[in-house]
């Protein structure tokens, strides 16, 4: 096994747990918001998919230079 | 992942696949505006309906941070750019061609080294899961933004360096770097990793696999919506701080 496989699961790997905390922390959030204001949840809900377009972005980006690694790609 | 042929013309490397999956993009976009926006009445009709909701959503964007009269302007760039982008988008989750070279294609690009890595070929696959398309579109859109900011007044796009406090340039010169490279690499990253995903999982004995692939597949299409939409919405809010400023 190469240091690059190593490399690449890190990268994945810490990917993955950035974008479950980010994830956890907005949508716990967003479901604070709708326990309160139930029928804010329309507008709530649009907002929150963007706010996890913007969140997801880091994340996926580590993951995607993991493949690139891991596939031996660059590096 | 996949080789893609590419072509040599002038001293530059053009990939082929990029060039089809973005005229087929571009092509599908122009025949759908076209045909939502033929024979226009007053009392709108379904096909008109459909393309009225596409502009009111678009406008909705633009209206976000321009005013009124500035966001007009810039309604059928936003408009071009959310629709390229989402059919770029959803071709590579619907359509993927690969084929499988048996020898290499000195011509195509294809060398002997190459194939000793993987020896299958795409044709076809999202324009926006390389990293050249997004790159080449947010740079567009960062020079445009700051001509733009410098076309309206000189002295307010040098002023907006300095501001609020004048050691807030090392910042803002960051910032102006770090603004083109996320919003190309946000794009890229999110298409790139469910394109490799969708091909892991094909891959795999359908008992298996066949139930994720489409779970994934699915997510893939939501996914490619949402990057759309905020790619379109960075876009405007990059052009409305060098704009919309006084």
């Amino acid at each position: 096994m190469s240091l690059a496989v190593l490399a690449g699961g890190i990268m994945i790997a810490f990917g993955a747990l950035a974008a479950g905390i980010g994830n956890g922390v907005l949508f716990s959030r967003y479901l604070e918001g709708i326990a309160r204001q139930p029928e804010a949840q329309g507008t709530l809900f649009g907002q929150s998919m963007i706010a996890l377009g913007l969140v997801e972005a880091l994340p996926v980006i580590s993951i995607a230079f993991g493949i690139l690694v891991l596939f031996g790609i660059i590096g | 992942m996949d080789l893609t042929p590419k072509v040599k013309f002038l001293g530059m490397t053009f990939d082929v696949t990029l060039m089809i999956g973005s005229v087929v993009s571009a092509l599908i976009v122009m025949l759908i505006v076209f045909l939502l926006s033929r024979r226009l009445t007053v009392r709108p009709n379904g096909r008109q309906n459909v393309m009225e909701y596409i502009i009111d959503f678009i406008s909705g964007i633009t209206g976000m941070m321009l005013e009124k009269k500035e966001s007009a302007k810039y309604l059928s760039f936003a408009l071009t750019t959310f629709l390229f982008i989402l059919i770029a988008n959803l071709l590579g989750v619907i359509v993927m061609v690969t084929a499988t070279a048996h020898g290499s294609l000195p011509s195509l690009g294809i060398t002997a080294a190459d194939l000793k890595m993987t020896d299958s070929v795409s044709w076809f696959k999202s324009p926006t899961s390389d990293i050249n398309v997004t790159v080449a579109m947010a740079a567009a859109i960062f020079l445009y933004s700051h001509f733009a900011g410098i076309a309206k007044s000189p002295l307010g796009y040098l002023q907006h360096y300095v501001k609020p406090f004048w050691w807030m340039l090392p910042i803002h010169i960051i910032d102006e770097v770090s603004k083109p490279a996320t919003h190309a690499l946000r794009l890229w990253a999110n298409i790139f990793a469910g394109e490799v995903l969708i091909i892991i999982l094909r891959e795999g004995a359908f008992y298996f696999t066949g139930v994720p692939l489409f779970v994934w597949m699915a997510f893939s299409i939501f996914v490619g919506c949402i990057q759309a939409y905020i790619f379109t919405v960075l876009a405007m809010v990059y052009i409305a701080q060098k704009v919309g400023e006084e």
